[in-house]
């Protein structure tokens, strides 16, 4: 696994479950983390064939204990979940190598998958925007996927 | 006051110019959020992830932009839209701001307009990097002096 794979902070899941009582440090970090407690395990795929920005969101949903799975191309996220596994979300860039984002988010529909897809993509043009929720994805995010946007999608995914 | 102390008060006030002048916008602070004792060198290694992503896009551009047969737009506006991509995800506001218009030339097809763009994502790149460098200097040496790292909201 390159290095920068493992970049994203260990999962700091803020669930209460596990994990020794953290000292003070600690404490006030999860304090900045504290506005999202999870009660359940959530799941999630992203998809992005930058390198980067799959490290930043990859760290982003750690850090509120969403376990995550990263692919960098629209096919081996389609191979995936037609291969039975199953996520609470998707997260799915616009522009991916092999298979492009909007076929991809279309393949995923035709499946019959029902989970919250996030489009996340630099792309902001309003035809941008409309091809891409006409292809399936339940929000359309400009990048950057920032907690402001995630925080209210993860505890309505929670039933909070 | 005492060394550390020093140092965070000089931290604080160069973050503070950051966000002041739009070299970094909010998205930097959640990502100096996300840096804890796990992961302690974080927003350093996403940083030089991001530089070495600029770098090769940036190359990827302008070796596109000098075709002489030919410029094929497309190819810039796709390194272009990547840059975009990373430099929002890092909080990177003013390469990001200059790719929102290097785009508009790009589908433009306006090779002048291009080059421009080209010359101010590359000085923009260049200045955000040095600046990152010395606030992750400051970081070392407070760390080294005893103290933490204040989070600049």
């Amino acid at each position: 696994m390159a290095p920068s794979e493992n970049l994203a902070p260990a999962g700091r899941a803020n669930t209460g479950n596990g994990g020794g009582a953290p000292n003070g440090v600690e404490k006030q970090q999860r304090c900045q983390f504290n506005e999202v407690v999870l009660r359940n395990r959530l799941t999630a795929l992203l998809v992005d064939g930058n390198r980067f920005c799959r490290t930043i969101e990859q760290g982003l949903l750690r850090a509120y204990g969403v376990e995550t799975l990263a692919v960098d191309n629209g096919r081996a996220a389609v191979e995936l979940i037609a291969s039975g596994v199953k996520f609470n979300l998707i997260v799915i860039d616009m522009l991916l190598p092999i298979l492009n984002g909007l076929e991809a988010t279309r393949q995923i529909r035709a499946m019959g998958v029902r989970c919250k897809m996030l489009g996340v993509t630099a792309c902001s043009y309003e035809r941008e925007r409309e091809a891409f929720l006409a292809a399936g994805v339940d929000v359309f995010i400009e990048k950057p996927l920032s907690p402001e946007i995630l925080v209210p999608i993860l505890r309505e995914l929670d039933g909070q | 006051m005492d060394i550390a102390n020093q140092l965070q008060r000089q931290f604080m006030d160069y973050s503070t110019s950051l966000h002041r002048e739009g070299f970094v916008d909010d998205q930097f602070t959640q990502l100096q959020k996300l840096q804890d004792e796990n992961s302690p060198d974080f927003v350093v290694e996403v940083a030089s992830l991001f530089f070495e992503d600029c770098e090769k896009l940036i190359n990827n551009m302008a070796r596109a932009l000098e075709q002489q047969q030919g410029v094929d737009f497309k190819q810039v506006d796709a390194s272009v839209h990547q840059l975009k991509g990373s430099s929002s995800s890092i909080g990177a506001m003013r390469v990001k701001n200059v790719c929102i218009a290097f785009r508009s030339f790009c589908e433009a097809q306006n090779r002048e307009g291009c080059l421009r763009c080209l010359q101010q994502v590359t000085h923009e790149y260049s200045l955000l990097k040095n600046k990152l460098q010395t606030l992750f200097r400051l970081e070392k040496q407070i760390l080294a002096a005893g103290g933490s790292i204040p989070i600049v909201e």
